[in-house]
């Protein structure tokens, strides 16, 4: 039993970080060291010339080449990682900005029918992108937002809205109501009570709620490559469109600009690790 | 209640939902009207054609067959995961060192861009030079053309999805295994319960109720696959079209747009009852005395 548990542990363990590693590795080949036809996974500075050998001289060529502009795109991979750098930090902010406010009232307000409304929330986070993606085109065609950064902030900011209402809600309900009470006695307005008191209670709900927000906007694909397909492209759209041809694939590059592009990913889920439950279930399950 | 207060709830509640409403009943009811005419994706003529587009959907195989599809892998991907997750918990379960370091390497590919990621696993399960064949071959076993079979290729985006998702099933299975008070456990052992009866009678009706809402979380998930199929094998491949997929290829590449909208429309309304069967299960969980 003992034997099985460990096995299972290591086992799975191995299963999930290889693909990672051997990304990792990819990135400091060259081409041909990536696409052989025996595996090279050793890296080292001195080795023979047997095409079955398993080592590989280590180069960082391929992070440079990401300044390159590679067939099926137009810029060069950095040009890209601003966009989502740009597009994921503003519609991060807007999101856990109007999803705090509107957690707040639904969390201290009596409204009508709140119930509905939170599970009609809830509901937008459950529609495929690519099924309301036509309307949204034709709107952001009129607007001129169709290939604009501006655009896809402004629909990430909404796609995440359910994300950061739920779970901004789940936060303000912890915060005693006796703080703000307090402060009406002490004649604070209700918004001067929501700002002083409340939001800076609130402070590590909303670090882990723009995490959350960050991390699935900086993922989102399919409304990247339908609205933005020449104009404001992000990452995922910009690989995406590499595909073209298998095997001319630039990998150690495609590996290279995923392990940059990943990283960040990385960092932040150690960041949060402790309210991944509740950040992956929408705050229904608090611990 | 005075007009103040109400026009200060306004302010609280009103700009996030005016915008999920704009953003979402909107194109539902555009896409309703849009699936009745012949609009097509360039040019902005549009006439109204009846039932036409939903007659095409209905005597086109393809279009029940990416339903199908996609049922199937919504069954077998969270079935998997389910069990695969379970059981890592149960392992995973008893303190040891190093515990919180393996746990959070575990979790660190459901966080990842599956359109990223899923680029990479092309390399990864390349039929020549990809290393999982190359690991076969250097132990004799067969090397199958994982992503060009047309028999397999489905199964193996299936395969990286549980790669990605399986953590997450791990990571509610644990807060369930966590939640059963250690007492139950103390009294089952002076009853001297057989290990199966506890797991049978303790362990898994306790998890029940964290692992049905972990199904359908990933099931609403699973339901809109699209980044793994689009990173792997693309729109066009009859033998791994999703729902979304096919979507995509409708409106996009083929221009056609009332027709995707009818399908979307059709889409839709099996979103709409998973979702519905979510919130009242949530709802029913609420309720539940802890």
């Amino acid at each position: 039993m003992k034997i099985l548990r460990w096995l299972l542990i290591v086992g799975y363990t191995a299963l999930a970080t290889l693909p990672l590693l051997w990304m990792a590795l990819t990135s400091f080949k060259a081409r041909d060291d990536a696409i052989s036809q025996h595996p090279r996974f050793l890296p080292m500075m001195e080795h023979g010339n047997d095409p079955s050998r398993h080592t590989f001289t280590p180069t960082t060529s391929s992070f440079a080449a990401l300044s390159d502009v590679h067939a099926g795109a137009q810029h060069s991979f950095w040009s890209y990682l601003g966009n989502s750098i740009v597009i994921g930090a503003f519609s991060t902010l807007a999101s856990v900005l109007l999803g705090t406010l509107c957690a707040y009232g639904f969390s201290r307000f009596r409204i009508a029918g709140a119930k509905d409304w939170l599970f009609f929330v809830l509901s937008t986070r459950f529609m495929p992108p690519l099924a309301v993606v036509v309307p949204v085109l034709m709107m952001y065609r009129q607007l001129s937002l169709t290939g604009t950064q501006t655009g896809l902030i402004l629909l990430y900011t909404v796609f995440n809205l359910s994300l950061s209402i739920w779970l901004m809600k789940g936060f303000l309900d912890e915060i005693p109501r006796a703080f703000e009470e307090a402060a009406w006695i002490d004649g604070y307005s209700r918004w001067d009570a929501f700002i002083r008191i409340i939001l800076p209670q609130a402070r590590t709900g909303m670090a882990v709620t723009a995490v959350f927000c960050l991390i699935s906007a900086w993922n989102e694909y399919g409304f990247a490559m339908t609205l933005n397909s020449s104009g404001a492209v992000t990452v995922p759209a910009y690989f995406a469109g590499l595909q073209g041809n298998i095997d001319g694939m630039p990998w150690p590059q495609v590996a290279a600009g995923g392990l940059l592009f990943v990283v960040p990913i990385v960092a932040f889920t150690i960041f949060v690790r402790r309210h991944l439950l509740r950040g992956m279930t929408f705050g229904t399950i608090k611990q | 209640m005075s007009v103040e207060s109400r026009r200060l709830k306004f302010a609280f509640i009103g700009p996030a939902l005016v915008l999920l409403v704009l953003f979402n009943v909107f194109p539902l009811v555009f896409n309703v009207g849009l699936s009745f005419t012949n609009a097509e994706l360039i040019g902005s003529e549009r006439e109204f054609v009846g039932t036409a587009n939903y007659t095409r959907i209905f005597d086109d195989p393809i279009y029940a067959g990416a339903i199908r599809r996609t049922a199937m892998f919504v069954a077998f991907a969270v079935g998997i995961e389910l069990a695969l997750g379970f059981s890592l918990a149960l392992a995973l379960r008893r303190e040891f060192r190093g515990k919180a370091i393996v746990l959070t390497t575990l979790l660190v590919p459901m966080m990842l861009s599956p359109a990223v990621i899923g680029l990479f696993w092309n390399l990864i399960l390349n039929g020549n030079f990809g290393i999982v064949n190359q690991m076969l071959e250097s132990v004799g076993l067969p090397q199958p053309q994982w992503l060009t079979d047309r028999d397999l290729k489905f199964t193996s985006i299936l395969l990286i999805d549980v790669w990605m998702w399986t953590p997450f099933m791990m990571l509610i299975s644990l807060a369930g295994l966590n939640s059963i008070p250690a007492s139950l456990y103390e009294a089952a052992e002076v009853d001297r319960a057989s290990t199966y009866t506890v797991f049978r009678r303790i362990t898994l009706p306790l998890c029940a109720p964290l692992l049905g809402l972990a199904v359908l979380l990933r099931a609403t998930d699973a339901l809109k696959q699209f980044d793994l199929v689009m990173a792997t094998t693309g729109p066009n491949d009859a033998n791994t079209q999703t729902l979304s997929t096919l979507l995509y290829q409708v409106v996009f590449r083929d221009g056609k747009l009332a027709l995707g909208s009818a399908y979307a429309c059709l889409v839709l309304v099996l979103v709409i009852a998973v979702a519905t069967a979510f919130t009242r299960y949530l709802e029913a969980l609420e309720k539940r005395p802890a």
